[in-house]
């Protein structure tokens, strides 16, 4: 009845020559120009948000979307400028290691008793969703998905090496195990054990990130910087040593390890889930060197389980709130919708927010998506705070000193914990 | 001395050739179809024959995304700002060298002091400033810091000093005041010089990166300059890279088409505007 | 006498001058004069990007803080010997233009300018961290260093190619014409596309280098993520692009230099690479030095090369002031810090503006 109402409205306000209200979306991800409508077929991380978005645009009565993606290397340069100029997309995505820093300067709408209306039900958000969108106890968004880090797996590769048992790989449990895996990886095949992109984007910082967590240890508390540690010492060995017995390559990027995975060039890499879809489609392609995939999840090689995590999630500025009712409400309508299609966005790898979704058949029906059902329960992040992303930058500057330019680790860690200080001190 | 010659020619040929390689290889790359780009970028003669052929990515390139749109931005705001500049600078420029006012002399000191102020000592005030205003996301904003730096100022001063003063003070015995003289005398034998000036303002209009990365942050805005910059770092995973190298052409494409008609202006610009970038 | 229309309205001298000026001053003093002092007041303040738009009220004045938080340390000390090559080498330049002022080889303004670098070269090298001390930044002055060292690749590179290329190429035939043009091509890109080129040629995988070296049965080297390399590839790309000024300015130099001198020289059989150096070279002395003053000032504002080629790295061996500016303006949020930096590289360029304007006036006594 109330779709009714909405729908004459609409079409009083057609007739009228009033215009429907108008959505700005702000998004990283990619472009995708013929993403289409269909939210149950597009492929990939920018074409399945792109469709959900278009979807949106023509199901919405009385709302038009309009999406401005931007590239994601200056995403938050970009986003930052344009709050700072008084011009924020209505809607914009952003990752949840990111709300201290908007939401700590009240940049961020409050949307806790605006969802309800909208359509939204926190309540069947996961509990660690609800928190990764609350800021001091308010609602600042709206969840979309986990992402973590998993291990892509060539099983053909592992396969020669002997590495796979009842059709799931074995993965190695201490640091000399992965060394002694990497090393029947090349004797059988002579390709490398392991991929990822540790010369470009954080990459190689998540994987020991986790290494160090996996040690009940993290890189900075509260206040202090913790990084010049014995913990952080023995995450980085076991990785240093696979690039010192020349079994995996440091300089690749992420784009060249990538390729260097999908040519057959490597048994593992290190990446997100944001590219289980992408890779099952590339193993069905018969032109690339990958047949056979898998996805698992990120290895324990210490004490305790623990993979690098991230949400992504969707906020409203919170001037929009204050000066465009009319505007506001359509954007939460665009929030709901694309809460409405969680399971669709999962289809990426993704792991879904929603309660409702997670313990469907159809999500359990995704493709791998049983491979690596135990990476929810070891997500981790570091501690949050308003410099994350400049830390972020400290330590991928700092391991990669180490990795591509020979510097010492000592040197690297003690130089990383002063910087990182200096941040936190700010 | 003719053999000398000719093997000084032949010889040069050849690096001049490896100059223009990588050129080359981004227009083949723009004709090979993007599924085969991403196995390998070497097909025919290392890539620099377009064999695979293909339109696509151009057709493709004209159907979606947002080349087009960004190809009129840069269009309106090198425009914008040449015609800009052309107006304040020979106006300015005509005042300063031919005619005399209190506080000459200082007032040419401060605007030579303007030259030595780069854009990037003062392109984050002004983003403060267009903020303030709520300019960001527009073309003005895009024109209007470009049409301050007196460099126009400048050249046009020097040029209409050179000019001989009897053409003017014939002008002046008939009574014709100093505007009517400044458009009906001066403009039009200035317009080698304005040329000058419009090409080294359109080049730069073009081309520049720093002040539209921090303006635009709108795509609908974006200048080609800076929508290409924008889709170079992920061309791995979106848009394929004979696409790209497509969108690298059709930037690249007005002011080359400019240099080579209006070579010798451009080499006098550059000359000129040599004494200051 | 034909009364001309205007007359009526004539404008005075002065009136005229007015209204010429007018809408120039008005830009000029609004987006540049206005602009320049308020960086400065901006670096005076503790001035967060998003606060600030959020509440005007949040930014704080801390006088000089910025300036000692990115430029000073804890604990900073001079030593006469802390970098013994660059102080070395400043003492000699110091002996050096004492010496060629008194022997006459050199004029006052180019022993003053010799004298003033080699000092600054003595002097500057020499602060560094005593015990239990630090810089406060510590990636400033190492991206100051880059930004060095990128203009002293980038320079002598651009300025010996093109000064070559005018030699060989000066001359007003149909095919050195069609040369030039040529090499001059690739000068009238945009940044974005240069970038682009080149991120791509130098690719491990796809790059136009790696498939060539893979032909004679070599490793592709990972330009863009080996230190070292990296430095190089953006160099190479930016002499790729930037030769045609300098190569345009040689060849109106060589426009100046009298045949007869290459006649006369002839004579004493002196041709090809002699006349170059007796001749050539002796006689472009001022164009040598306007086009590097020239490509130091243009090089100094590196900023597209190293942000879209290398993102600064590996290990910010690629990183750049410019690029330090602006990830300080807007990804760190930190207004402040940034324009204490763009007034450090104002003054930098300042001073070579100020050196280009010299060495232009001596060239017109």
């Amino acid at each position: 009845m109330k779709r009714t109402i909405l729908g004459a409205t609409a079409l009083l306000l057609a007739v009228t020559g009033a215009t429907a209200q108008e959505v700005t979306v702000g998004r990283f991800f990619g472009d995708c120009e013929d993403a289409g409508t269909d939210t149950k077929a597009s492929v990939g991380e920018a074409c399945i948000i792109q469709s959900i978005i278009n979807a949106a645009d023509a199901e919405l009565d009385g709302v038009t979307v309009e999406t401005l993606p931007t590239d994601w290397g200056n995403y938050y340069d970009q986003i930052k400028a344009a709050y700072a100029g008084g011009t924020p997309p209505d809607v914009h995505v952003m990752h949840r290691h990111r709300v201290p820093e908007f939401a700590g300067i009240g940049a961020l709408a409050d949307l806790t008793d605006d969802l309800e209306n909208a359509g939204i039900d926190p309540a069947d958000w996961e509990a660690s969703a609800l928190e990764a969108v609350s800021y001091n106890g308010r609602i600042v968004g709206v969840p979309m998905d986990f992402h973590a880090n998993l291990w892509h797996v060539n099983m053909d590769l592992m396969e020669a090496a002997g590495l796979v048992e009842n059709g799931a790989p074995v993965l190695p449990s201490s640091p000399e195990e992965l060394l002694e895996h990497a090393q029947a990886v090349k004797d059988a095949t002579g390709q490398d054990y392991l991929a990822a992109d540790f010369a470009q984007f954080p990459l190689g910082v998540r994987m020991v990130l986790a290494l160090i967590w996996q040690q009940g240890s993290n890189v900075f508390d509260g206040d202090t910087a913790t990084i010049d540690t014995p913990e952080a010492r023995n995450a980085i060995a076991a990785v240093t040593q696979l690039f010192d017995a020349g079994l995996a390559n440091p300089q690749l990027n992420y784009a060249d390890s990538q390729q260097a995975f999908l040519n057959g060039e490597a048994a593992i890499l290190v990446n997100g889930t944001w590219v289980v879809d992408f890779y099952a489609s590339e193993a069905a392609n018969p032109e690339t060197g990958l047949s056979t995939y898998h996805a698992a999840d990120f290895p324990t090689l210490f004490a305790e389980g623990a993979t690098w995590a991230d949400s992504h999630m969707w906020a409203i500025p919170s001037p929009l709130k204050a000066n465009d009712p009319e505007t506001y409400a359509a954007a939460l309508q665009v929030l709901a919708f694309i809460n409405d299609h969680n399971i669709d966005w999962a289809r990426t790898g993704h792991m879904a927010v929603r309660t409702s979704v997670l313990e469907s058949d159809a999500y359990a029906a995704l493709p791998h998506r049983d491979e690596y059902a135990g990476t929810a329960e070891i997500a981790r992040d570091t501690p949050p705070s308003e410099r994350y992303g400049a830390i972020q930058d400290v330590l991928n500057r700092e391991l990669q000193a180490i990795w591509l330019t020979g510097k010492s680790v000592d040197g690297a860690l003690s130089d990383a914990e002063l910087d990182v200080q200096d941040l936190l001190d700010r | 001395m003719n053999r000398h010659y000719y093997r000084l020619i032949l010889g040069l040929s050849i690096p001049a050739f490896l100059w223009l390689v990588p050129t080359l290889w981004m227009v083949s790359l723009s004709f090979q179809p993007n599924d085969v780009l991403a196995r390998t970028t070497s097909t025919t003669a290392l890539g620099l024959i377009p064999i695979p052929f293909t339109w696509e990515n151009y057709a493709d390139l004209f159907q979606f995304g947002q080349v087009p749109v960004w190809f009129l931005n840069s269009l309106i705001v090198s425009v914008g700002m040449t015609l800009a500049v052309l107006a304040v600078s020979t106006t300015a420029g005509y005042a300063l060298a031919r005619l005399e006012f209190p506080f000459k002399e200082p007032l040419v000191v401060l605007c030579l002091m303007g030259l030595m102020v780069p854009e990037q000592a003062v392109f984050i005030p002004l983003y403060t400033m267009f903020a303030d205003w709520n300019w960001h996301n527009s073309h003005h904003a895009l024109i209007l810091p470009r049409v301050a730096v007196p460099i126009g100022v400048f050249l046009m001063m020097q040029f209409f000093k050179a000019i001989p003063r009897d053409i003017e003070e014939a002008a002046r015995i008939d009574g014709v005041g100093w505007l009517q003289i400044f458009w009906h005398v001066m403009l039009p034998l200035a317009r080698p010089a304005m040329m000058t000036l419009a090409i080294l303002t359109f080049l730069y209009a073009w081309n520049d990166y720093l002040w539209p990365l921090v303006s635009a942050q709108q795509r609908e805005f974006f200048t080609i300059t800076l929508g290409l910059a924008s889709i170079q770092s992920n061309f791995a995973q979106a848009e394929g890279l004979g696409r790209v190298m497509a969108s690298g052409v059709i930037a690249s494409l007005p002011v080359v088409v400019l240099f080579l008609i209006f070579q010798r202006y451009v080499v006098r610009a550059m000359t000129a505007g040599g004494t200051k970038g | 006498m034909p009364r001309h229309p205007g007359q009526r309205f004539a404008l005075s001298q002065r009136q005229a001058a007015v209204v010429l000026l007018l809408p120039f001053l008005a830009v000029y003093g609004l987006f540049l004069v206005y602009p320049f002092f308020k960086g400065v007041w901006i670096s005076l303040h503790d001035w967060n990007l998003m606060e600030v738009a959020f509440n005007p009220d949040a930014k704080a004045y801390v006088g000089l803080e910025n300036y000692e938080r990115v430029m000073w340390g804890r604990n900073i000390v001079w030593g006469a010997l802390a970098s013994p090559v660059l102080q070395i080498i400043g003492l000699i330049g110091v002996c050096l233009s004492l010496f060629l002022h008194r022997t006459g080889r050199a004029g006052r303004t180019t022993a003053l300018t010799m004298g003033i670098a080699a000092v600054l070269l003595f002097v500057l090298p020499g602060f560094h961290p005593g015990e239990e001390g630090r810089w406060f930044d510590r990636r400033f002055w190492p991206t100051v260093g880059n930004t060095i060292l990128f203009v002293g690749l980038a320079v002598p590179g651009v300025t010996v190619t093109a000064l070559l290329l005018a030699a060989a190429l000066n001359g007003e035939t149909r095919a050195k014409a069609t040369l030039r043009t040529l090499f001059f091509l690739s000068q009238v890109l945009s940044v974005t596309v240069v970038t682009l080129i080149w991120q791509i040629m130098f690719s491990p995988r796809q790059g136009l280098i790696a498939n060539l070296t893979e032909l004679f049965g070599g490793t592709p080297i990972t330009w863009l993520t080996a230190e070292g390399f990296a430095m190089a590839a953006i160099v190479i790309a930016t002499i790729w692009w930037s030769l045609g000024i300098a190569m345009i300015l040689f060849l109106a130099g060589l426009q100046d230099i009298s045949k007869d001198l290459y006649e006369a020289a002839a004579l004493d059989n002196a041709t090809g690479t002699q006349a170059f150096w007796h001749i050539t070279l002796p006689n472009l002395k001022r164009t040598i030095t306007v086009v590097v003053v020239l490509q130091i000032i243009l090089h100094f504002q590196v900023f597209g090369q190293s942000h879209l080629m290398t993102n600064g790295g590996p290990n910010d061996s690629t990183q750049v002031l410019v690029r330090y500016i602006y990830q300080t303006a807007f990804r760190d949020s930190d207004l402040g810090r940034a324009s204490a930096m763009a007034v450090f590289l104002f003054v930098i360029m300042g001073s070579f503006s100020i050196l280009q304007f010299v060495l232009g006036r001596e060239k017109d006594q």
